[in-house]
């Protein structure tokens, strides 16, 4: 790898050496990808719980037909064979309510995180990178954000928002819950902003827009990527807690109906019987979780070429 | 003060320090053969890559994973091989017997406490008894640099300028009496007249506390001002060692003229100063048998390819150079007090 | 051509319990760059030399002042208007290890700059790839092997030459190289004066070389003018070879006598100045701001400020008293 210091240069104006085109960089982008996460094995054990449970969320509902089969001589049914986590108060199989009930889940979860961090970072990005006023307003903007009370306001709504869809539920969360990441956005930004590339890129006199989807976002890229995975982890949990709670009407089936009726219909907590139907979306949630937590730790080194290409 | 006892001598032999990359063990240091002599200041010269901080960091032996200590020894008056001492006792030999002065001394001092109380948690780590006598000599130690010892050791790192903060990490390093110090880039990120300044004080400490020092840096001015004498390294390996004025004056190695030639100097015809050509060895490009430096050099020969330059001593001169001494390939001395 | 006149900035602190401080910068400097010229800003930290490089190259603001850019005065354009001159003057980081954005390949560093200027200029798009190349090889490094790569494959000498580069692919008028060779290996940094020496001459662009190292600034060009400023004034003005052969102000003479001396190649100067080490400096009520460190300072340097002129015995300008030749810079041994 000796470097050819060569003052007169003798290359061809207008030929394009090989490996920068579009196409190069973005293979060899999924090859480093590939590369970090077969690094660590506990990676692509995350990949594929994950996989799996957009699989679930896919697929799952195709399963099974529309209406759950009842069957009224196996109420709770202890786990066996057929019904590897029993069966629920109207004798369907759990584990066909863990797969169906995880679309709505994972949907909702999805779009939350996605209008957090899209809400979240455009605010961070655009008040850490103008300063000034831009940053007094936004900022202002997400301190109100942060200081509304989620809950209580969740059981207003509820009163007169159905939430069918697990798209509306989505956006309710998302527009709530952006704060936090704007405000870590927002002193990212400040702290890039003051480094020699994104200097230079102001001294060319790159347009702003070029500054922050070009140098700034994919400098940020692993934060935002931590964020987005992280947020679904939140906006499980947030939406999962609610209907545990019964907040939220019970529209269709979802694990968080699925513990609140084990608990409360099932008395779960305090016979037996019920408890394979309460642990059942409990591990789903977790191995969720997991899955996340395993991937997010392969962010850093998939965004970071030098970590990347190593 | 503490001049009772005799400044130790230093000698490294046979020094390998490896590193493990995706493609193997590489070596960072090899074979090196370096004395301090008593009471001298050695300055050891390299660029990046050289493996001068790793070959520093052996000296306490220091070295982290993923490097390790693959040979040799490094052997200090009236304390033995550095490298066989292990847990209680090397970490008493640490401070106590050799020190440390790290670059740019704001790595090593912690932002959340006075200098005072860094002063007093390291004397009872080492057990020091009379904490109240090590302040006092603190203090001496700061006066003697030419600063005042109570308003320093109450400031917080960041109230002192990088001079003054230079000046805490030599009195850190000295007030346990350590005998033979080290100081790793002590005049870089400092103002000219400054790193002047800083000079001086190594050398005035050194000799009224009879010290052994060694002092390893990329700037071969800092060394021509403070160091008797001057060795320098590339690839892992010392290239020329000698005392400081006959390696300035008369160096052998291609590649010492070929650095000094490309230092850019006050005075002198200004075409005549050339940077060497190429660009200084990483870990993974570093060849593994010949002489490390001959592609940039320009007295490159057949036998540089496959056989590395021996270390001969003559004068008490040291050069690893197939074309510094070609007629006298037969004698194989390596260097030894 | 870029002047300057008075250029005064103040930097406001935010203070702790006593309230905010004003740390003045620059105090009042005039400048002047002609077109293909070699300016060196010589200093310590402190002297406001980063500051004026900044506010040059258009990055900061200054309190007081006027800036004049190809015989236009920044002052009397709008912000926005003024952007195109500034873009004519491109600053060169000191670290070229954070210039460069880790998370592109050099390709797609130098294709942005370049897509705009070839916009700006009228040029097709074929353009762009084409010149990339010209101007990598124009600064020495081999385009094939740098392009696709990402910055942290390169060395700290090619990282820095492709920041070089990058600043030439707006076609500037004048390059401000702040510190541009402190942070690579001595063995190369002749190869980077050396080259924008060379710049220079091909292209007629001018620099503005600003550096701690006073060594360094002969490289440039022998042609160069050197400006010493000390806690943001400047203290002594003239030609760069001249100044260093025979400096006159004792913060000069300072600078000259610290520099080290190799020993057995050189000797030190006869009359090495040391200045008065100072635990705090504060500002001084009136007079000379180097009159505390001063060995040479009296009472008339306390209390009155000396402005920078020349007399007849003395080709350089200086701003000091009591100038004396003295023989600071180092002999070589055989002389």
């Amino acid at each position: 790898m000796t470097v050819i210091v060569n003052p007169e240069g003798t290359i061809s104006p207008g030929a394009l050496p090989a490996g920068t085109t579009r196409a190069t960089l973005r293979r060899n982008f999924w090859r480093g990808v590939w590369r970090v996460l077969r690094r660590k094995p506990s990676r692509m054990a995350g990949v594929v719980i994950v996989a799996l449970f957009a699989l679930m969320g896919v697929a799952g509902p195709l399963l099974y037909p529309a209406q759950l089969p009842r069957d009224d001589n196996a109420l709770y049914a202890p786990p066996s064979l057929a019904h590897p986590f029993g069966t629920d108060f109207e004798g369907t199989d759990v584990l066909a309510l863990v797969v169906t009930g995880a679309r709505y889940v994972l949907l909702t979860g999805l779009a939350t995180a996605v209008i957090t961090v899209a809400l979240g970072t455009l605010i961070g990005l655009v008040a850490g990178f103008h300063r000034g006023r831009w940053d007094s307003l936004l900022m202002r903007l997400t301190d109100m954000n942060l200081a509304i009370p989620g809950l209580p306001l969740l059981l207003v709504l509820s009163t007169v928002w159905k939430f069918e869809s697990p798209l509306e539920m989505g956006l309710v969360l998302g527009v709530l819950g952006w704060g936090g990441i704007a405000r870590a956005v927002r002193s990212q930004t400040l702290s890039l902003r003051e480094r020699g590339f994104i200097e230079a890129a102001r001294g060319l006199g790159l347009p702003t827009r070029h500054i922050i989807g070009r140098e700034l976002l994919p400098s940020m890229a692993p934060y935002i990527a931590m964020n987005m995975l992280i947020a679904v982890t939140g906006a499980v949990y947030a939406q999962v807690g609610l209907f545990f709670l019964g907040v939220l009407p019970f529209e269709s089936n979802n694990w968080g109906v699925m513990l609140n009726l084990a608990v409360f219909n099932g008395g779960a907590l305090t016979t037996p019987a019920a408890l394979p139907y309460l642990l059942a979306p409990l591990i789903a949630i977790l191995l969720l979780t997991l899955g996340i937590v395993l991937i997010v730790d392969a962010m850093d080194e998939i965004f970071n070429p030098r970590l990347r290409e190593e | 003060m503490s001049n009772e006892t005799a400044a130790p001598g230093v000698r490294i032999r046979d020094l390998t320090v490896v590193y493990k990359t995706p493609a193997g063990e590489l070596p960072a240091v090899r074979g090196v053969d370096l004395t301090l002599a008593p009471g001298t200041i050695t300055g050891v010269v390299g660029e990046s890559g050289s493996g001068k901080s790793t070959l520093a960091l052996s000296l306490l032996n220091a070295v982290q994973p993923p490097g390790r200590i693959a040979a040799g020894s490094v052997e200090i008056d009236g304390l033995g091989d550095v490298l066989t001492l292990r847990g209680e006792d090397l970490r008493r030999a640490r401070g106590r017997q050799v020190g440390y002065v790290f670059q740019a001394a704001q790595n090593s001092l912690n932002p959340l406490k006075t200098i005072g109380k860094q002063l007093l948690d390291l004397g009872r780590s080492h057990e020091v008894e009379d904490l109240r006598g090590l302040v006092r000599d603190a203090k001496d130690l700061l006066a003697r640099m030419g600063m005042d010892g109570a308003r320093v050791l109450d400031s917080y790192q960041h109230e002192l300028s990088g001079g003054m903060r230079q000046r805490v990490g030599i009195m850190l390093a000295l007030v346990l009496n350590a005998k033979v110090v080290v100081l790793d880039e002590p005049t870089t990120a400092l103002d000219m007249i400054t790193q002047a300044t800083i000079l001086r004080i190594i050398r005035e400490v050194h000799e009224e506390r009879a010290l052994t020092t060694l002092v390893i840096t990329h700037d071969v001015g800092a060394v021509a001002e403070v160091a008797d004498s001057l060795a320098v390294m590339y690839g892992g390996r010392v290239v020329e060692h000698g005392p400081v004025t006959e390696v300035l004056g008369e160096a052998r190695h291609p590649y010492t003229q070929g650095l000094i030639r490309a230092i850019p100097r006050l005075t002198g015809d200004l075409s005549l100063a050339r940077a060497l050509p190429g660009r200084p060895p990483t870990l993974g490009t570093l060849p593994t048998q010949g002489c490390v430096f001959r592609e940039r050099c320009e007295r490159r020969m057949e036998v540089c390819e496959t056989d590395e330059p021996m270390a001969v001593n003559r004068d008490g001169r040291t050069v690893a150079c197939h074309a510094a001494d070609r007629h006298l390939t037969l004698i194989k001395r390596k260097e030894f007090v | 051509m870029i002047t300057g006149t008075g250029i005064t900035k103040v930097f406001k602190q935010r203070g702790g319990v006593l309230g905010a401080r004003e740390v003045p910068a620059l105090r009042g400097v005039d400048f002047a760059i002609a077109k293909g010229g070699a300016v060196s800003f010589i200093g310590e930290s402190g002297s406001g030399k980063t500051t004026l490089g900044r506010i040059i190259a258009g990055l900061e603001s200054h309190d007081a002042g006027e800036i004049v850019i190809d015989d236009v005065p920044m002052s009397s354009l709008s912000h926005r208007r003024r952007q195109p001159y500034f873009r004519r003057v491109q600053l060169i980081h000191q670290d070229p290890y954070s210039a460069l954005n880790p998370t592109r390949t050099i390709h797609q560093t130098l294709e942005a700059p370049l897509k705009l200027r070839a916009k700006q200029t009228g040029r097709p798009r074929s353009w762009v790839d084409g010149r990339a190349a010209e101007l990598l090889a124009m600064v020495g490094i081999d385009p094939g092997y740098v392009l696709p790569r990402y910055p942290h494959q390169l060395s700290g000498g090619m990282r820095q030459r492709v920041v070089i580069a990058r600043a030439l692919t707006m076609d500037p008028e004048v390059l401000v190289a702040d510190e541009a060779v402190s942070m690579i290996d001595v063995s190369l940094r002749l190869g980077i004066l050396a080259l924008l020496k060379d710049l220079r001459e091909r292209l007629n662009v001018g620099v503005l070389f600003i550096t701690h190292d006073i060594a360094t600034a002969r490289y440039i060009g022998d042609d160069g003018e050197l400006y010493v400023l000390y806690r943001g004034q400047v203290v002594e003005r003239g030609a760069t070879e001249k100044i260093i052969a025979d400096p006159v102000h004792p913060y000069t003479q300072s600078l000259l006598s610290a520099i080290p001396v190799l020993h057995g190649l050189e000797r030190p100067g006869a009359e090495r100045v040391v200045p008065k080490e100072m635990q705090r400096e504060g500002e001084p009520d009136a007079g000379c701001l180097f009159a505390r460190r001063c060995p040479f300072s009296t009472e008339r340097c306390a209390n009155e400020m000396p402005v920078l002129a020349r007399d007849q015995d003395i080709e350089q300008e200086y701003a000091c008293f009591h100038p004396r030749r003295r023989s600071v810079i180092p002999v070589g041994v055989g002389e």
